[in-house]
């Protein structure tokens, strides 16, 4: 299992345009291109989870995810604000990149946890957060990601 | 969408979030990765999870009631026309309704209650 498989193009945003934590986490809902009464409650699960403690993991990185029963199958974004928001994170620095992940309760081949794992290995590679700044396209980060080999 | 059924929905989200906190795995990522304290974390999702309960509505929070005693998943997804709780062919006219969600359904199989999805 490779993170690769996992992200679209139409799922990675470059350019977020939120200016806090919950418009943050709204335009990255809004990658996954579910409908409305959806992107609500995931907004509100997503929410739930940040409120028992940021996933602000430092060095400007930042794992939103929640299970939800509004998703049929595990859904993951990513998204890049250069300036950086206030996400609560651990190390109380802005957060840069946003990696958004969702699953429903049960699946059959169980990767919501691989995934998060996944990202949380890769997020702590040195090299990662100026490779994040440069990317220019979301195909860049796709190859990024490959090459990394997770 | 129903507002019960979103308190539902959100309930058994909550609930899906507090089993997986308590099972190793995750606990062990979620204090590792993100610093939580998962103790904390437990009875915070545990008071809220008792407060939206509280709120539904009686006739809902009856049925509601009579299905936790007997099932942890109270809300089951309909994925193609199938309950994805009990795996039973659910009738056409309610899995094609365009009003989809927006009474509070039950499967006539099983009793969960249920939640249409693409």
């Amino acid at each position: 299992m490779e993170l690769r498989e996992f992200f679209t193009e139409g799922a990675i945003q470059l350019d977020l345009k939120g200016e806090s934590k919950d418009e943050i986490l709204k335009e990255l809902i809004a990658l996954l291109a579910v409908d409305e009464k959806s992107q609500g409650i995931l907004y509100k699960m997503l929410k739930r989870r940040e409120n028992l403690g940021s996933t602000g993991i430092g060095r400007g990185i930042a794992i939103p995810h929640c299970r939800s029963l509004v998703v049929n199958r595990l859904r993951v974004a990513f998204g890049r604000k250069t300036s950086g928001v206030d996400f609560k994170a651990i190390d109380e620095q802005p957060a840069r990149y946003f990696f958004l992940i969702v699953a429903p309760p049960l699946e059959v081949s169980n990767r919501y946890l691989p995934v998060l794992g996944k990202i949380a290995q890769f997020s702590k590679e040195p090299d990662v957060s100026a490779r994040l700044d440069e990317l220019t396209n979301p195909l860049e980060f796709l190859a990024l990601l490959q090459e990394k080999g997770v | 969408m129903h507002p019960e059924l979103e308190a539902l929905l959100e309930i058994q989200d909550l609930k899906t979030q507090r089993r997986e906190l308590g099972e190793t795995p995750s606990r062990d990522m979620q204090e590792a990765v993100f610093g939580l304290s998962t103790e904390e974390a437990l009875s915070i999702l545990d008071a809220k999870i008792a407060e939206m309960e509280e709120a539904l509505a009686p006739d809902v929070r009856g049925r509601y009631r009579r299905i936790a005693n007997k099932q942890p998943r109270v809300v089951v997804p309909v994925i193609r026309g199938t309950c994805y709780g009990c795996f039973v062919q659910i009738p056409t006219a309610l899995a094609s309704d365009a009003d989809r969600n927006e009474e509070v359904r039950s499967c006539q199989s099983c009793g969960r209650f249920l939640y249409l999805i693409d």
